[in-house]
């Protein structure tokens, strides 16, 4: 087992080879909806994030937070049962709140993705996930945090940064950023970011788990699904 | 006591018990299989501490179509709120087909609507939801969405919507749109279709996100289950 801190930084690592690059959080249909148009208010950028962080990233950091206290191998509290259908069950609450397949679909490749790497790095998570498959990503995240000796907040910290940077990185792609007001806009997210951290670290059922929905984000999720010239997956 | 529509299956004659409350449900004529219910309001409706409750209950058999004669008008509600809360359970076989007319929030109503669904597994809902914030040239006050949906053991459907004037009109949840049009089906799916929201399990969402509820082109039923 590694410096957790380490690991975590990692998890959050653009250079980690897991696909991040390929991601814009939606923004890019997004764009394409006319966010940022003529490149006037582009701020909006920063509060399509924040949306996320209080919608969906919610969801995906308890999806995670719930898969590293049902599989943690060194369980702080005795009090937790060990259940070893716990990646089945989240995973299967996880499905249940994304109602759109192709961000379902979107999810489970990136998550196919880290689990690739991850089977090579940290070999442990094989005691619960598959050599390989399309297996939701905060789920595999959730295990990685598990078996390196993550926190909650540590594994709900890397799934709230990375969807905000994923989001914000993008923006210097798609619309006419100085990558300083970018920079600038993440750091105005910490304190969202710090809310949704301490809003579901302490979570341990599946039950709990919240099911925010955020209807336009899927309609652009499925108009970007059949936009012939893309820059990004998804 | 909450409005209910009960309704079981019977060879000779199905059996229809209907309990009026905020919403009073009159039974209409209806095909072999078919019961058809009329809900319409029973008074004012949906005023400041109004707690409307609905319960469906259908076994058997059997198809429930629900009609509702007009839309519903949450009035501003002065710092007061009000909840909304619909309940269907559906066994052995029965089938609901559910066309909501517009629910209309006003400027200054707070309104909590819940939609708890328990389908025993073989049956199937069909239902719309069509959500305006905001009369005419209005904008429409505070309403909080929660959705959950079982099919047989398995939950199908877990979906809250924070519709509060605030969070409802960035990028990610209805922009500058005043109309959320949904029509969910569970037990089955919708064909196919860009924009047709397929869920793990049987069931899809289609949904239109529109400025003028006449907008939308969820006007009928997608299909018949």
């Amino acid at each position: 087992m590694g410096n957790a801190e380490l690991v975590a930084m990692m998890l959050a690592d653009g250079r980690l080879p897991t696909g991040g690059h390929t991601q814009s959080g939606g923004l890019e249909p997004a764009v394409r909806a006319g966010l940022g148009a003529d490149g006037k208010q582009l701020a909006d950028v920063a509060a399509y994030a924040r949306d996320r962080l209080r919608t969906t990233t919610r969801v995906e950091a308890a999806v995670a937070v719930v898969t590293l206290c049902g599989t943690n191998v060194a369980p702080d509290d005795e009090n937790v049962p060990q259940n070893p259908d716990t990646v089945a069950l989240v995973e299967a609450a996880w499905a249940a709140r994304v109602p759109s397949h192709v961000v379902r679909g979107v999810s489970r490749r990136q998550g196919r993705l880290l689990l690739r790497l991850a089977r090579r790095v940290w070999p442990d998570v094989s005691t619960y996930l598959p050599n390989d498959g399309e297996i939701a990503r905060p789920v595999v995240l959730g295990v990685v945090g598990a078996v390196t000796g993550l926190s909650a907040e540590q594994v709900a910290r890397t799934i709230a940064y990375d969807d905000a940077q994923t989001v914000i990185a993008a923006s210097l792609k798609l619309l006419p950023v100085d990558p300083a007001d970018a920079a600038t806009w993440l750091a105005g997210l910490h304190d969202d970011i710090e809310w949704l951290v301490k809003d579901v670290a302490s979570l341990t059922r599946i039950d709990e788990i919240p099911a925010d929905g955020a209807p336009l984000i899927d309609v652009f999720a499925h108009n970007h699904a059949i936009e012939r010239m893309r820059l990004f997956h998804a | 006591m909450p409005t209910r529509i009960e309704v079981v299956a019977d060879p000779v004659r199905d059996r229809c018990l209907l309990t009026t409350d905020h919403l009073s449900p009159r039974q209409l004529p209806g095909a072999d299989g078919v019961v058809r219910v009329a809900l319409v309001a029973a008074g004012a409706l949906l005023l400041a501490g109004d707690d409307v409750r609905i319960e469906i209950a259908v076994s058997g058999a059997v198809r429930l179509e629900i009609v509702e004669t007009a839309g519903t008008v949450a009035y501003g509600m002065r710092g007061g709120s009000a909840r909304w809360d619909i309940d269907i359970r559906l066994t052995d076989g029965a089938s609901l087909q559910w066309y909501a007319e517009p629910f209309v929030v006003s400027a200054d109503a707070e309104v909590t609507r819940t939609t708890t669904a328990r389908l025993a597994t073989g049956c199937t809902a069909h239902l719309r939801e069509s959500l305006v914030l905001g009369r005419h040239g209005e904008t429409g006050g505070v309403l909080r969405t929660a959705t959950r949906a079982w099919l047989g053991e398995d939950l199908l459907l877990a979906e809250d919507l924070d519709l509060s004037p605030e969070t409802r009109t960035g990028w990610a949840v209805l922009g500058t749109n005043r109309c959320l049009d949904t029509v969910t089906t569970l037990g089955f799916r919708l064909p196919d279709d860009p924009q047709t929201l397929q869920l793990e399990g049987p069931g899809s969402i289609a949904r239109r996100l529109v400025q003028e509820q006449h907008q939308s082109t969820l006007n009928h039923p997608v299909s018949a289950s």
